[in-house]
Formats: structure tokens, C-alpha cells, sequence
């Protein structure tokens, strides 16, 4: 039998971590619910989000969480590069075409972070002073606080910008019905560039913020985008409180499978998970079913 | 008549030069052993593997429809059932269940087309996107879990498979790999024709085009869906157990790694997705791309394949099979004209 304080502090870590999965899953479901488009490459942007801000790190000794600015702007430069020069000729073209682009993406990523960067997983510091406390039933560490406040505030400001931005509206809008909303004016092929530099620039920041936790090396994102799908499935597409209440799930769920059965069945335990919901009840346990259309 | 101008339906493999050709191509084949070095046979042979993969995953996701992520998966249990019955001692198993090597291979085969058949009726109640990255997870499940079981697999250091199917001074082990590589891509090719030209290939075809028009007309998609995915995971853990026992050496990492559904996929996509011969020409392209390419571009030599894919996919995306295809019916179509 585990100890119940062991029990509760992963309960506690894996919660923390959970945030960070669910942005990282939030920019998943935003390109999924809009472009119905899955983003293979997703988990090797976070890949490259993360070495972003283990590199600025290593060089200068600055934070990654003013590298994750720069890993977000990078990371929706790429977006909006991608839209603009390769997918624009594939979305709304069927299933076949948008996949197999965003995994060869992956596959150039991947390939490009192991030549330039080695085989080897890095890992970066918080870089700021500060000390963790005791909540009494478990000990919060700094760097894990600090990166969960930073991926909830990331959570809500994206969700505010849907809310209430007029951008955000046309966003919506689009993943309502996209043929009405070209009708109400909308430049939805702009919408689609705004979505995806969104979309990455989010899987940017949950990578920087990773970078502070875990190693990371060229061949994470495989494993990363089969966890923030995993997320997205549990949530629902296209919902916000449930891709926060998804990653929670799974960031408990996946220490406590580590905790009872051991270090290697941490991502079996997600991903079974992931296949069961995704067989049960594909819709999510929150929103309703996805798709631009 | 021109080699490539056919009424619909009427099949280019009808046609006697496109069958010398094919006779021509197995005969030249059968002498790589003699005529070559070790490693150039060796070379060949991951060539023709790279063939059972792609046309097996041609069949899956270019006839039927179904993006599956999770090829290797097949390729992977293939070579593990294999050599757990060639080399059991190994797997912690009796000797008992020893068998030579072309049966290890055919249940190998069988195995991998088992395992389809268990998770083919839950796995296809998931479509499109869903079943891409469902079969990429379950893929993954399997890796990991085989990549835990240190027992069965040797972890991530692996074991070495006992095979030695030598024959004499002149024949060695891996020349006879080479022949049994080159029975069983031909009958793979022969058998996966035999079934896109039948029935069967017009059922895939029909729910690939359109899944709700052709249920209306009572096709059944799953059992189309269930009859290419377990022809094609049949195929691909033959190609698994042929490779490992011609390797004679066998790792979770590599056997089973997600790298054996990549290059089904690029070969697919780079000769032409959908159609028959495609997967012969990029399988062709991708084998000279996997060993020259390292040599101009260095360790690039990945990314320079995922451009392609996507290259291909925007811009040409009945690949180099369509490109030859329009050359052909092109030339031809001239000379017919400079004849009249």
C-alpha cells in the first residue's frame, strides 16, 4: 500500500501539471474545433517551444518564462507561415492531405531539433529565487506553482480573447458555421491564420513551461501530442473548462499510474485513458462534437 | 493502343508488356544474390520490405481510407512472434515450441493479422482524424508496454534471433532471406491485386469515396474496413518477422519504433497514394533517398523526406506513378498523333 502522504502529493503534482497539459491541449482543440484539422506536429512544436527557452536560458541565464514570450511569438510566426504557404492548399480538401502535411512537419521538426540541437534531453531552470510551501497535506514546489499560475493565466487570457475580442467572435463564429460566417463578412481565411499562429503559440508556451520541469529532448513530441490529444478527447473540442478540467485529469491520472505501477506505465495509463474515452464517448465528457462544419 | 490509356476497369496488368516486365523485374531480382555483394543483397532485400510495407499500407489507407499511424505496430508484433518461436529460449519460453523459420514467419503473419482482427471492430469506431492518432496511441501502448516487458523482448537492448539458413559454401544465411523476401513480396503484390481488382476493392474504394453513400447502398464499411486492415497487418508482420530474421536481431526500440510507419507512409506518398504501382516506385525512390540522401545532406536526411511528403501531398499527390503515368500517356498520345 502507498503511503497517503505519497498519494496525495502526487495528487497534488500531477494536478500542477495538468495545467500545462491543458494549455498545451487548448491549442490542440482550437485548430481541431475551427480547421478541423488535427496538428500531428503539435507535440513537436512544443518540442521546439521548449528549446526556445532552454536555449535563451543556457546562453543568457533569463528566465523561461521571458523565454516562453519569444517561444509564443516564434511559435505563431511559424503558424501563420504554415496557413499562409501549406496548408491553405489543404484545409477543408478532406482528411488525407492536412494529415500527412502536419506529419511530415513533425518529421522535418524532429529531424531539425536532433541535428541542431543533439540527441541529448536538456533541461532548463526556473531561473528566479523563490521557495516552495507546505499546504499541509503536500509540499508545492516553486517551479511547479509558479508554471501552473502561468498556464491558467494563459487559459483565461485565451479564453477572454474568444469571449470578448472581436477576433475572438470571428472565431467563434467560424467554428460555428464557416459558410455563414464568410456570408456575415468574416475573412475566415484570415481567421484560419490567426487560429493556427494561436494554436502554436500555445503549444510554444506549454513547452517552455515543460522546459522547466521535465527533460527534454528531439523525440518528445510524438509522446506530447498523444497526451494533449488525450486531453482534447477528455474535454471535449472546443471547450475551455474542458480541456482545464481534461489536463487535470490526465496529469492525476498519469502520476498515479506511475505511482502504482511504475515509472514506465506513466504514458500507458494516458494513453489508455485517451483510447477508452475515446471509444466510450467520443464527443468528450464536456463539450459537444468538434468540426468547422 | 497506348501502354497506359485503358477503358476504366480494364487493369494494366492485362497488358503482356506491363506482365513481361513484371517477369523481367522478378527474374532480374532472383539473381541479386549471385551477382552482388553482401551488402547490396542486404540493401535490395530492406527494399523489397519497404515494398511489402507499402503496398500493405496502400491497401489500408489508400484503397480503404483509413489514415493508420499504427503500421509498425503489425511489422513490430510480426518480427517479435517470429523470433520468440525461432529463438524462444531467449523469450524465457520452452524449447518445446521451436519452430523452423519459415513457419515462425508465416504465424508471425498470422499473429500480427490476429491482433488486427481483435482491435479492428473497437479501433473502427473511431473515423478520420480519431482513428489516425487512435492507431498512432495504440501503437505507442504496444511499444511501451513491450519496451517494459524486459522478459519477452530484452527491453530496449534487445536479443539476438537464432537463424542460419545457409545452404552450403555458396548460398548464406542472408541469400536465403533475400529469396524467401522475394517469394513473399510477390505474393503479397499478387494477392493485394487480386483483391483491388475484385469485389472488395470496389467496397474499399466505395466507402473511401464516400462512407455514408456507400452504406446506403448496403455496403458494409466495417467489413471492408476489417478486410484491408487484416490483409495489411498480415502483410506487414510478415515483412516484420522476414526483416528481423534476416537482421537476426531484434529491440523493442527499433523493431517496433514508429520509424517503420514514417516510411510506409513517405513510399506510399512519394509513389502515388491510391494506386497500384505507386508503392513499387516510391518504395524505389525512398530506398535511394534512405542511403544517398545521408551522403549530400548529412543527417538531414529525414527532414528532406518530410518536405517531400508534403511537397507531394500539395502538389502531386498521385505521385511519381502519376507523373510517369502523364509522361507516358503524353508520349504516347504524340507519337499516335504523328502516325495519323
Amino acid at each position: 500500500m502507498v503511503a497517503s502522504d505519497l498519494l496525495t502529493q502526487s495528487v497534488v503534482n500531477g494536478l500542477l501539471l495538468g495545467g500545462i497539459y491543458a494549455l498545451a491541449a487548448l491549442g490542440l482543440s482550437l485548430v481541431f474545433g475551427i480547421m478541423d484539422i488535427v496538428n500531428l506536429a503539435h507535440g513537436h512544436m512544443l518540442m521546439v517551444g521548449a528549446y526556445v527557452a532552454i536555449l535563451v536560458f543556457t546562453a543568457t541565464g533569463i528566465t523561461p518564462l521571458v523565454g516562453m514570450l519569444l517561444a509564443m511569438a516564434l511559435m505563431f510566426g511559424l503558424g501563420v507561415l504554415l496557413q499562409k504557404v501549406l496548408l491553405k492548399h489543404v484545409v477543408d480538401e478532406g482528411l488525407e492531405q492536412p494529415i500527412i502535411v502536419l506529419f511530415g512537419l513533425a518529421l522535418v521538426l524532429q529531424n531539425l531539433g536532433r541535428v541542431i540541437l543533439g540527441g541529448d534531453a536538456r533541461t532548463a531552470d526556473i531561473g528566479i529565487p523563490g521557495n516552495g510551501f507546505d499546504i499541509g497535506i503536500a509540499f508545492m514546489s516553486f517551479p511547479r506553482t509558479v508554471t501552473f499560475v502561468v498556464a491558467v493565466l494563459l487559459i483565461v487570457a485565451t479564453w477572454a480573447f474568444l469571449q470578448y475580442t472581436k477576433t475572438g467572435q470571428a472565431i467563434r463564429a467560424t467554428a460555428q458555421n464557416r459558410t455563414a460566417a464568410k456570408y456575415m463578412g468574416i475573412d475566415t481565411d484570415q481567421i484560419y491564420v490567426i487560429t493556427l499562429g494561436i494554436g502554436t503559440a500555445l503549444a510554444g508556451a506549454a513547452g517552455a513551461l515543460l522546459s522547466m520541469l521535465f527533460p527534454i529532448d528531439p523525440y518528445v513530441g510524438w509522446s506530447y501530442l498523444l497526451k494533449t490529444f488525450a486531453v482534447v478527447v477528455l474535454g471535449g473540442v472546443g471547450s475551455v473548462v474542458g480541456t482545464l478540467v481534461g489536463g487535470l485529469i490526465l496529469g492525476v491520472s498519469e502520476n498515479l499510474g506511475a505511482l502504482y505501477l511504475g515509472g514506465g506505465y506513466r504514458n500507458v495509463v494516458s494513453l489508455l485513458i485517451f483510447l477508452g474515452v475515446l471509444l466510450v464517448k467520443p464527443e468528450g465528457l464536456f463539450g459537444s462534437s468538434g468540426g468547422g462544419e | 493502343m497506348s501502354l497506359l490509356e485503358r477503358a476504366p476497369g480494364e487493369s494494366l496488368a492485362e497488358d503482356r508488356r506491363v506482365q513481361a516486365l513484371g517477369v523481367l523485374v522478378v527474374l532480374a531480382l532472383a539473381v541479386v544474390p549471385f551477382t552482388t555483394t553482401d551488402s547490396l543483397t542486404g540493401l535490395i532485400l530492406t527494399g523489397l520490405v519497404f515494398v511489402m510495407l507499402g503496398v500493405s499500407w496502400n491497401l489500408l489507407a489508400g484503397y480503404a481510407g483509413q489514415i493508420s499511424l499504427g503500421h509498425a505496430a503489425f511489422f513490430g508484433m510480426g518480427a517479435f512472434v517470429s523470433a520468440w518461436l525461432t529463438t524462444p529460449a531467449a523469450a524465457g519460453f520452452p524449447e518445446s515450441i521451436q519452430l523452423p523459420i519459415l513457419a515462425a514467419v508465416v504465424v508471425g503473419g498470422v499473429t500480427a493479422a490476429l491482433i488486427s482482427l481483435v482491435i479492428g471492430p473497437i479501433i473502427f469506431r473511431l473515423s478520420g482524424h480519431y482513428f489516425a492518432i487512435g492507431t498512432l496511441a495504440l501503437a505507442a501502448v504496444i511499444e511501451l508496454v513491450m519496451l517494459d516487458r524486459r522478459d519477452l523482448t530484452g527491453g530496449a537492448t534487445g536479443y539476438y534471433v537464432n537463424g542460419d539458413l545457409s545452404i552450403g559454401e555458396v548460398v548464406s544465411h542472408g541469400d536465403t532471406m533475400f529469396f524467401l523476401t522475394l517469394i513473399a513480396t510477390v505474393i503479397t503484390v499478387a494477392a493485394t491485386y487480386v483483391i483491388v481488382r475484385g469485389p472488395a476493392g470496389l467496397g474499399m474504394k466505395a466507402i473511401h469515396d464516400d462512407e455514408d453513400a456507400a452504406s446506403s447502398l448496403g455496403v458494409n464499411p466495417l467489413k471492408y474496413k476489417m478486410y484491408a486492415f487484416v490483409v495489411s497487418s498480415f502483410f506487414a508482420g510478415i515483412a516484420g518477422a522476414l526483416y528481423g530474421h534476416y537482421t537476426l536481431y531484434i529491440n523493442a526500440q527499433s523493431t517496433l519504433a514508429v520509424t517503420w510507419t514514417i516510411d510506409s507512409l513517405v513510399i506510399v506518398i512519394l509513389g502515388g497514394m491510391g494506386t497500384f504501382a505507386g508503392p513499387f516506385f516510391g518504395a524505389a525512390l525512398f530506398l535511394l533517398l534512405d542511403n544517398g540522401l545521408s551522403a549530400i545532406v548529412g543527417g538531414f536526411s529525414s527532414a528532406v523526406e518530410g518536405i517531400l511528403i508534403i511537397l507531394f501531398i500539395i502538389f502531386l499527390p498521385t505521385g511519381l506513378y502519376g507523373l510517369i503515368k502523364e509522361y507516358l500517356v503524353e508520349e504516347t498520345t504524340d507519337t499516335d498523333a504523328a502516325t495519323e
